[in-house]
């Protein structure tokens, strides 16, 4: 040890009042006390200028209160803020989606998975826009990237095999629908949409009988 | 609260206040000494030159107010000084200008002192505020912390100070013994005086929170801070207090001799006493049995020496025994010259040897060796083993007097409180919240300390995921005395296990400490 303060005391909290804000801004969302969370998350954003969180947090608070071009431009500050900020472009996909600008929310949605692969809102989100616009192929991969880390995910599951029976691929279909069908047996939608994945198979297997 | 003053008259309290070239914050840290819930105060607000305040003194038309003011700066410990010259109460304690009490701090601390008769001394705990000065002067709060509240130790006391000065309060008479702050030091005055405390009494601490410090964080214009920055004068500052020796009797402190043999006075000598004076914070005196004409060469201006003229031809143990005769300590440390001396080179045996409950033993020093022996103990112990045993060495005498001599083992050395602190700390730094969450719970179980320790503990456990622990540790903690911290990382188990409504309340509990709605926001609105 050496005759100093820093053996006694500890190391400089300089962001306590501004997590506090952040967490009671969320807290107050959640429960639904919009105006209360809103003072916090400004708040916070005059303890921490350079912070994207806050916007985030104003921005989710306008898109419920469906006031969609305060929520974009909270969104546009995040990331501004902070370039990787995945929320804020997870903001942004929200904001286009309910704009009916599928192709943006479709971009904004695959720039937030780039950031953060486990977001299962936007992951969700993606899907839904991808039935609109019919491009699934980049859906797919984020539903695998999903599932390599929640594999016992059988929503997400149950998505990637109707994509899969979608693209005529039956096979990866069918194991997926095994293997949610392992876990939960009684899963009518799975077990309907096996039913499905095995016509189609049968069908192939004859067609290429016939052909051979 | 510690319990209800017994008296019915109230003892006069002085409340100290040095000021300096801090107009924007003076007025709410005199508020918040004005508007105590204990009323036989005496304020002494000692303008230390700077700006005048006469302005915002008299705004208060308080008579409790002394106001002395100088318009010459001559620095705190001589301002500090001047008002302890003009205390009249019981017990003094101290209020810095940009600092803030809560109204219960003087009553909780004279009840503490009026109902623990045996201490003289006692604190209390504090926020550190970390702020932000705004750029109108204005400060925003960006965290309050307890950061320092560790139960009175006396070593660490020695080493360095573990209590603040705006949270002391000790009886007035205590100064008799201790003197006043010593002038001819400009940082560590606080430590300086209360390292002398220790010499007299214990230190009572109160687990409250009765007050707040503020730190702005970056380059701040403090002038302890800005005296810092100078690592030489710091040092110097250190090493003075370090070797202040109040006068005796010590009620509270074994003081140590050290016996330093050497043949001659030689450049080892030299190197060994500069050792000894670099690396030794318990209090102590050197003694030097030398040549007549060696002694008349000794520089002197080393503090704590003495030297023992002895005859020339005199062999080491003779020269040991001419020293025994002069020392005034309680404890007895023979070291020969060249022995290695780094940190705790003495300390840990010496704190073994003052813990322990074994009669008539000893302890070699830990870079003792064959050659260069060195051995710590009870001076009683030495006195009879070499008037039984002058024939024999030192080693043999203590030896056949029955005197145990053995190493010290890990569980007998100071500071463990720490140093297994540093390592919780350096396991959670290395990513692993589980096991340093385990260590700062055993820390809490074992090493008192529990309000210091149980925020770390539900902090790491929260990190690690494992949050029933987490949340069971924070509630705990809020239960007896909440803080910021606890609250937030209770409210965080809260909104994980989706219990948004009782994260809200914790969390709207800890915004009122940070925004001083008890208190320091509504001396802001009063007068700033």
């Amino acid at each position: 040890m050496d005759i100093t303060q820093d053996n006694i005391v500890e190391q400089e909290n300089t962001t306590q009042h501004y997590e506090v804000l952040i967490e009671l801004g969320d807290c107050y969302t959640s429960v639904g006390d919009y105006k209360q969370a809103q003072q916090c998350y400004e708040k916070a954003t005059s303890l921490s200028p350079d912070a994207a969180e806050p916007y985030v947090g104003l921005g989710v608070l306008a898109l419920q209160e469906n006031r969609l071009e305060d929520s974009e431009i909270a969104f546009r500050v995040a990331c501004r803020l902070d370039a990787k900020c995945s929320k804020g472009y997870g903001g942004l996909a929200m904001v286009a989606q309910q704009k009916a600008d599928y192709d943006r929310a479709f971009e904004m949605y695959l720039k937030c998975l780039e950031l953060d692969t486990d977001n299962l809102i936007a992951l969700l989100g993606l899907f839904q826009v991808s039935c609109q616009t019919g491009s699934f192929s980049k859906v797919i991969h984020y539903l695998e990237l999903y599932l390599d880390m929640h594999p016992g995910d059988s929503a997400v599951k149950f998505s990637l095999a109707a994509l899969y029976l979608r693209d005529g691929r039956f096979v990866e279909s069918k194991k997926a629908l095994v293997d949610i069908l392992t876990l939960e047996p009684s899963n009518k939608e799975a077990g309907n949409l096996l039913e499905e994945v095995e016509h189609n198979l049968a069908q192939t297997r004859q067609a290429g009988v016939q052909i051979g | 609260m510690e319990g209800p003053c017994k008296e019915n008259v109230e003892p006069l309290v002085s409340v100290l206040m040095p000021t300096y070239n801090r107009r924007r914050f003076l007025p709410v840290a005199l508020a918040s000494a004005i508007d105590q819930d204990y009323s036989n105060l005496e304020i002494i607000v000692i303008r230390d030159g700077g700006e005048d305040i006469s302005d915002i003194v008299n705004l208060f038309r308080d008579e409790r107010i002394v106001f002395i003011n100088r318009q010459e700066n001559r620095g705190k410990p001589f301002t500090l000084n001047e008002g302890l010259r003009r205390a009249r109460g019981k017990y003094i304690c101290y209020l810095d200008d940009d600092d803030v009490f809560y109204p219960h701090h003087v009553s909780t601390l004279v009840n503490a002192l009026e109902t623990q008769v045996d201490y003289q001394a006692a604190y209390s705990d504090l926020y550190r505020v970390y702020c932000r000065i705004e750029q109108d002067g204005s400060r925003k709060v960006l965290s309050k912390v307890v950061d320092v509240s560790r139960d009175f130790d006396r070593f660490v006391m020695l080493y360095f100070n573990h209590t603040l000065h705006v949270s002391l309060m000790h009886r007035r008479n205590l100064l008799e013994k201790t003197g006043f702050y010593n002038e001819n030091i400009n940082i560590l005055i606080d430590w300086d005086l209360m390292r002398r405390m220790v010499f007299f009494t214990d230190f009572y601490h109160v687990h409250e929170i009765t007050g707040e410090f503020y730190t702005p964080v970056g380059d701040c214009d403090r002038v302890s801070v800005q005296k810092r920055k100078d690592k030489n004068a710091y040092l110097k500052n250190a090493m003075t207090i370090r070797t202040t020796r109040p006068a005796k009797p010590w009620t509270k402190l074994e003081d140590v001799s050290i016996i330093l043999a050497a043949d001659c006075l030689n450049e080892q000598v030299g190197k060994t006493l500069g050792s000894i004076w670099a690396s030794t914070f318990y209090p102590y005196k050197v003694y030097l049995p030398l040549q007549q004409a060696d002694l008349d060469r000794l520089d002197t201006g080393m503090p704590g020496m003495a030297g023992v003229a002895v005859d020339g031809q005199s062999s080491v143990s003779q020269r040991i025994d001419a020293a025994l005769r002069q020392c005034d300590g309680d404890i007895v440390a023979v070291v020969p010259a060249g022995f290695e001396i780094d940190e705790f080179w003495l300390e840990d045996s010496l704190y073994a040897l003052i813990n322990s409950s074994v009669e008539h033993e000893g302890f070699e020093l830990e870079a003792s060796t064959a050659e260069h022996w060195a051995v710590v103990v009870k001076k009683e112990d030495i006195l009879s083993a070499r008037r039984r045993f002058a024939e024999l060495s030192l080693r043999d005498s203590l030896v056949t007097a029955g005197v145990g001599i053995r190493r010290v083992r890990s569980e007998d050395i100071p500071f463990q409180f720490d140093e297994l602190l540093c390592q919780a700390k350096a396991t959670g730094q290395c990513g692993d919240w589980a096991k340093a969450g385990e260590m700062f719970e055993y820390i809490a179980e074992n090493y008192q300390n529990k309000f210091y320790i149980y925020p770390k503990a539900a902090e790491a456990f929260y990190e690690a995921g494992m949050y029933e622990k987490a949340g069971e540790i924070s509630n705990r903690a809020n239960a007896e005395r909440p803080t910021v911290e606890t609250l937030l990382t209770e409210a965080r188990v809260k909104r994980e296990k989706k219990e948004f409504n009782s994260a809200v309340k914790l969390l709207e509990k800890a915004e009122q400490v940070l925004e001083g709605t008890n208190c320091y926001g509504y001396y802001t609105r009063q007068y700033c």
